[in-house]
C-alpha cells in the first residue's frame, strides 16, 4: 500500500517538473505569437452549459463526473471545428501547468481546485478551451487576437453544436441556458474585450468615455478581475448580463464600446505624438524609467514588468525606441507571467528565485531595444 | 531595510470569500481578549451580517424572507439558505423551486437589465435556444464603427475618421453585413 503510495508521489513529482503542456504551446500555433495589435490586444468569448438529466457538478459524485466527460468523448472527436483535440483530466496536469492554463486564455476562473472527475480540452489552434465539470459540465471558451467577436462567436457556437449531438443542455424558457451560478444562466455567454489603454488612463478619461456611453451592460476590471486594480494598463471590458439580452446585444455592446475606446487612445496617442517638448517631458520619462526598469533590473515582480512594458509600447509608439516591435512585447505580457516563465525554463525553481529569472528573461528578449531620447 | 513582496506573496488571483467563494471586499478582524481572528468576506455575506449583529446565516435567511428557512429542493437537496448564501444551485429543478429568490437576487445584484425587472412571470431569456443555429452579421460592427466615426467628425479629428471609413468600406465591400436573420426569425417570417 505504501509503495503504492510512494510511486504516485513519484509520477505526481515528475508530472510537477516535466510541464508536459507547454512543449505544444511554444512550438505549434499560438494565438498570442503574431499578435501586433497596438491597442485591442484580445478578446475572451465563454459559454456555460449543462446537461440536462444530471445534477450540477457541485452535488455531483466523482464516478458521475466521469461519465460526464466520457458522454462527450464521441462528438469532441467527431468535431470539425477542433483541429486535433485532447482531452486532458485534471489530475493528471500539474498545479503550474493549470496556472498556465489561466494565463494563456486569460481566464478569470482559476482551475487550481480542479481534480479528478474534471478535465480540460485543448485543439491545436490554441485559441481553444473546453472546461468539463468546474461550476458547469461544459464550460467553452474561446481566445480572439483579430478584433473579430463575431467570427469567434459562430466557432464557438458551432464547436458547443457539435458536442451537443448526444446531449441534451439544461434550458427552461424563462431563464434560458441553466448554469450553477444563476448569474450567468440566459445566454451563458460572456464577452471580454482587453484593452490597452495607457493614455486614456493617464488622462484620467476612461469615467468620462463611459459615462458618454451609458452602456449598462458593461463592467471592467483588471487582469485579475479588481476593477481598482489595473495592471499594465490593460483594462478588461466585459458584459454584465447573460439574462434578458440576445448574443448579438452582447457582441454589439462590446465590440460598440472597444471601438470608442481605441479612437479615443489613438487620438490620445497622436495628440502626445505631436505635442511639443513640455507636453511630452512626463511620457518621456515614463518610458525612458520603463527601459531603465525592464533592462537593468536583477529582480523584478510580475506586476512591475507589466507597468513598464506598457509605457515600452508607448515608447515604440511614439517612435522613441527601436529594434523591438509591438508582437514582441505584447508577448512578453504574457511570458513573463509566471507559469509561463516556470513552464518555459521547465525546471523547479523556489520562489525567491524567480523574480530574477524574470529581469533575465526579460533582458534576453529586449536585448537588442534601444531608447533614443 | 526595504521590504520585498516575493511572487508567493503575491496572490496571482483575488481573494475569495471564505463562505460563499466571491471575491472578498471585507476583511473582518476580531479580537477576544488575547486571540486576534481575521476574516474575509464578500460585501453581502450572511457571515458578515452574523458577525455584527450576532445572527446565524439560518435565522438572517428567515429574517430576509419571513419565512422560516426549510424550502429545499427535492431534487438535488439544495436549501434555501444555500442559495441565499450564493452557494452554487444543484440542479435545473433548482431554477423551478427558488424562481421567485432567484429573479429577486438578479434585481439585487443588478444581473438583468433594467428593461426586464417589471417583467416577472414573463419570460426573460430572449437569445438562443438550444439547437438554433447563429448567425451574427458584421452588421453591428458596422453600427459601431459609424457611430465612432460620426463622433470623430463632431470633434474634428479627421485623421481617426479616415481610418474608420477605410474599415466601413471594407466591410461593406464585402457585402457580409446585410442582416440574415436567425433561422427561429426566419420560421416566425413565414408564419
Amino acid at each position: 500500500m505504501e509503495r503504492k503510495r510512494d510511486s504516485e508521489t513519484k509520477r505526481r513529482r515528475k508530472k510537477m517538473t516535466a510541464h508536459a503542456l507547454y512543449p505544444s504551446f511554444s512550438n505549434g500555433q499560438n494565438p498570442w505569437y503574431h499578435n501586433a495589435n497596438p491597442i485591442w490586444l484580445g478578446s475572451t468569448l465563454s459559454i456555460h452549459r449543462n446537461l440536462e438529466k444530471f445534477h450540477f457538478p457541485s452535488k455531483l459524485p466523482v464516478e458521475k463526473r466521469k461519465q460526464i466527460i466520457s458522454l462527450f468523448d464521441r462528438d469532441v472527436l467527431a468535431s470539425q471545428s477542433l483541429k486535433k483535440p485532447q482531452v486532458y483530466k485534471a489530475e493528471d496536469l500539474a498545479p503550474i501547468e493549470k496556472e498556465f492554463l489561466v494565463e494563456h486564455f486569460l481566464s478569470q476562473k482559476s482551475f487550481q481546485q480542479a481534480l479528478a472527475g474534471e478535465a480540460f480540452l485543448l485543439d491545436e489552434s490554441k485559441e481553444f478551451l473546453g472546461v468539463f465539470n468546474i461550476k458547469d459540465h461544459l464550460y467553452l471558451h474561446l481566445v480572439d487576437s483579430r478584433g473579430e467577436l463575431e467570427n469567434a462567436w459562430s466557432r464557438l457556437a458551432k464547436i458547443e453544436s457539435e458536442l451537443s449531438k448526444s446531449v441534451s443542455f439544461a434550458f427552461s424558457p424563462k431563464f434560458g441556458f441553466l448554469s450553477s451560478d444563476s448569474g450567468e444562466c440566459g445566454t451563458g455567454l460572456h464577452v471580454t474585450a482587453f484593452l490597452h489603454i495607457p493614455m486614456i488612463l493617464h488622462a484620467n478619461r476612461l469615467q468620462d468615455i463611459l459615462k458618454k456611453n451609458k452602456e449598462d451592460n458593461i463592467e471592467y476590471s483588471g487582469l485579475h478581475g479588481d476593477p481598482h486594480d489595473i495592471i499594465g494598463d490593460i483594462v478588461a471590458f466585459h458584459n454584465n448580463y447573460t439574462l434578458g439580452v440576445t448574443e448579438e446585444n452582447i457582441l454589439r455592446s462590446i465590440y460598440g464600446l472597444a471601438t470608442k475606446l481605441v479612437i479615443e487612445e489613438s487620438s490620445l496617442r497622436s495628440h502626445f505624438k505631436q505635442a511639443n517638448e513640455n507636453e511630452q517631458a512626463e511620457i518621456k520619462d515614463k518610458v525612458s524609467r520603463a527601459y531603465g526598469i525592464l533592462l537593468h533590473s536583477y529582480q523584478i515582480e510580475p506586476i512591475e514588468a507589466l507597468h513598464a512594458l506598457s509605457w515600452l509600447k508607448i515608447g515604440l509608439e511614439m517612435g522613441w525606441l527601436s529594434d523591438t516591435t509591438h508582437e514582441e512585447i505584447n508577448q512578453l505580457f504574457f511570458s513573463c507571467r509566471r507559469a509561463h516563465l516556470l513552464c518555459y525554463y521547465g525546471q523547479k525553481m523556489i520562489p525567491e528565485e524567480i523574480p530574477h529569472k524574470r529581469s533575465e528573461f526579460i533582458h534576453i528578449v529586449l536585448k537588442k531595444l534601444k531608447l533614443l531620447i | 531595510m526595504f521590504e520585498r513582496k516575493n511572487d508567493h506573496q503575491i496572490p496571482d488571483r483575488p481573494l475569495e470569500c471564505s463562505e460563499c467563494k466571491k471575491p472578498i471586499s471585507v476583511r473582518y478582524t476580531e479580537i477576544v481578549g488575547d486571540m486576534i481572528t481575521e476574516i474575509h468576506m464578500c460585501a453581502d455575506c450572511p457571515e458578515l451580517q452574523k458577525r455584527l449583529h450576532g445572527t446565524s446565516p439560518r435565522e438572517f435567511v428567515a429574517e430576509q424572507t419571513g419565512n422560516p428557512a426549510g424550502l429545499e429542493c427535492g431534487n438535488c437537496g439544495t436549501t434555501l439558505e444555500d442559495v441565499k448564501r450564493g452557494h452554487l444551485l444543484g440542479c435545473s429543478i433548482c431554477y423551478t423551486v427558488f424562481e421567485d429568490v432567484l429573479f429577486t437576487e438578479m434585481q439585487t445584484t443588478n444581473r438583468l437589465p433594467p428593461k426586464m425587472i417589471n417583467k416577472k412571470g414573463h419570460p426573460l431569456h430572449i437569445g438562443r435556444s438550444p439547437g438554433e443555429t447563429s448567425s451574427v452579421t458584421l452588421s453591428s460592427r458596422l453600427v459601431a464603427l459609424d457611430e465612432a466615426l460620426k463622433e470623430t467628425l463632431s470633434r474634428e479629428d479627421y485623421e481617426q475618421a479616415a481610418l474608420l471609413r477605410d474599415q466601413i468600406k471594407e466591410i461593406t465591400e464585402k457585402g457580409e453585413w446585410k442582416e440574415k436573420g436567425t433561422p427561429k426569425q426566419k420560421d416566425e417570417e413565414k408564419k
